[in-house]
């Protein structure tokens, strides 16, 4: 099995709905956490817990088998601190949908209208190439999310029966790796069909094509949109695990983990970023390549700053580069922490 | 809902062909709830746990498998990570870190390697977690071998319905 059982524990406890305000003293928070408890505590009389618990002035009297006050618990604490941290996520992230409308690339510039001088000169310099931007929901997504929508676009605009059947050859191949990974098949294979059912209905004259507006309603709906994330988080984390060698100096990097330890940690569960590695890995594994432009305060020369960009060329691929990059590329727009959709002229 | 139930019915149909293959671990479907599932897990060997047989209990949330099952013991266990009432686990792949490529029964081998390799530092039981951190290893395991033979172990003479 891939997922051999590797314990760790972090020091976070989520779950709970314990708001604590700033300030609550000892005896506060700790009934605060003993009524924030799971409901599935239905064994324990809460309001006696309570009590016991009050009537005690000073809880250490009671120190075995009294571990309801949970002040001293730094999975509790953390635990807290992290879910504020990823309410705070969910609210900024429920402003936008997983997927904006097509924005002129005026409305980036708008944002930054009372911001640095040097983003707003190269937001300028990109709109000699750029004509639209679409926006990504923040939720550590953006970048598989970007190119979801990206990629499948492109095979929609271009119709492209030849570019659908390669990259299917490709995704049989990452089937492979997993499978020799030890990956069960039930763990990704409904995240494969779900994407391959996208990538074929994109292409027109069948019963089961769609249009731009239904491409966009399904990319904004969980239930698909996730399923097509993950699809390339088993891709990418296949694909980094198939060639960990290679991989092993930049996972060094960017953390101390093995690269093993890395694809379960940063690559596979959900919501966690994308770098270089990630991007890499999938622009590889599908044969897609990736443009990402840089859009931020760097600058070599103040005085006359450039757009940088990097293009992801797939190692593996056999048509020459040129070639493919003016077929299909996504690109994507990098501003740190966060990808968009970026419209060429 | 209906992606959750699928998936749930081939880890059900995985569990049914590789039954005995790990022979630590047997999960258990609920009669008329796929989303209901308990697993009965052999106590790890050379820790206080060895000889027990401890129930988990899980809850599946519909959005299963993006989100990770609800585990919990509802045997008693003194352990570190696991709240001494309620049962609850602190184990990351239970919260941030889960992936879909987890399934019930690799769940199950993680709470068992948790249970070797307590983590005392992100204690839920602060007692436990307490005792070992102070270096009082001994005390530790006296406390968590007795709360072993209290609660998951078959009492002499009583229905043994927890046996593997």
């Amino acid at each position: 099995m891939a997922a051999e059982a590797e314990a760790s524990v972090r020091k976070r406890k989520a779950g709970e709905d314990a708001d604590h305000g700033s300030g609550v003293d000892v005896h506060v928070e700790a009934v605060d956490s003993a009524t924030a408890e799971p409901p599935s505590t239905e064994e324990i009389p809460k309001s006696s817990d309570d009590t016991a618990f009050n009537s005690n002035p000073n809880p250490s009297e009671s120190f075995l088998f009294e571990d309801d006050y949970g002040y001293s618990c730094s999975c509790v604490d953390d635990g807290d601190i992290m879910k504020q941290y990823t309410d705070i996520r969910a609210v900024e992230a429920a402003k936008i949908p997983y997927l904006g409308d097509k924005e002129p690339l005026s409305s980036l510039a708008a944002e930054f209208q009372s911001g640095s001088p040097i983003l707003q000169e190269k937001i300028k310099l990109l709109g000699e190439q750029y004509a639209a931007i679409r926006r990504t929901r923040g939720d550590g997504n953006c970048f598989y999310r970007g190119f979801m929508y990206s990629y499948l676009e492109h095979i929609l605009d271009a119709q492209d029966k030849a570019e659908v059947d390669r990259v299917l050859s490709n995704i049989e191949q990452c089937r492979k790796t997993l499978q020799f990974l030890g990956y069960a098949d039930f763990t990704f294979e409904d995240f494969f069909s779900i994407f391959i059912e996208q990538l074929e209905s994109v292409l027109q004259g069948s019963e089961t094509s769609i249009s731009h507006e239904e491409l966009l309603k399904r990319s904004r709906d969980q239930s698909i949109s996730d399923y097509v994330v993950m699809f390339f988080r088993f891709v990418t984390a296949g694909e980094i695990r198939r060639r960990a060698e290679f991989f092993e100096p930049f996972v060094a990097g960017l953390s101390n983990m093995s690269v093993n330890q890395f694809v379960k940690a940063s690559v596979e569960p959900m919501g966690e970023e994308s770098d270089h590695v990630h991007i890499i890995a999938l622009s590889d594994a599908l044969g897609v390549p990736i443009r990402v432009v840089y859009l931020d305060r760097s600058s070599c020369d103040s005085s006359s700053p450039t757009i940088n960009h990097h293009d992801f060329i797939p190692s593996s691929s056999s048509s020459s580069a040129s070639d493919h990059l003016t077929k299909s590329r996504v690109t994507l727009l990098y501003r740190p922490g966060h990808y968009d959709i970026l419209y060429p002229n | 809902m209906q992606a959750s139930r699928a998936r749930l019915f081939k880890e059900y149909k995985e569990v049914q062909r590789e039954k005995g293959v790990d022979p630590d671990i047997q999960l258990i479907c609920d009669d008329s709830n796929i989303f209901k599932w308990t697993a009965l897990i052999k106590g790890p060997s050379e820790t206080p746990y060895e000889g027990g047989v401890f129930q988990l209990a899980f809850a599946i949330p519909e959005q299963y498998p993006l989100l990770p099952p609800q585990v919990r013991f509802l045997t008693k266990i003194f352990h570190p990570n696991v709240h001494f009432k309620t049962g609850e686990i602190c184990l990351d792949i239970l919260k941030n870190a889960w992936s879909p490529a987890w399934t019930l029964q690799s769940v199950c081998r993680a709470i068992i390697a948790l249970m070797s390799h307590p983590e005392p530092d992100s204690p839920l039981n602060c007692d436990s977690g307490n005792l070992l951190r102070s270096g009082d290893v001994r005390g530790y395991r006296s406390m968590a071998r007795m709360y072993t033979k209290l609660a998951a172990m078959p009492k002499k003479g009583a229905e043994s319905s927890h046996t593997l």
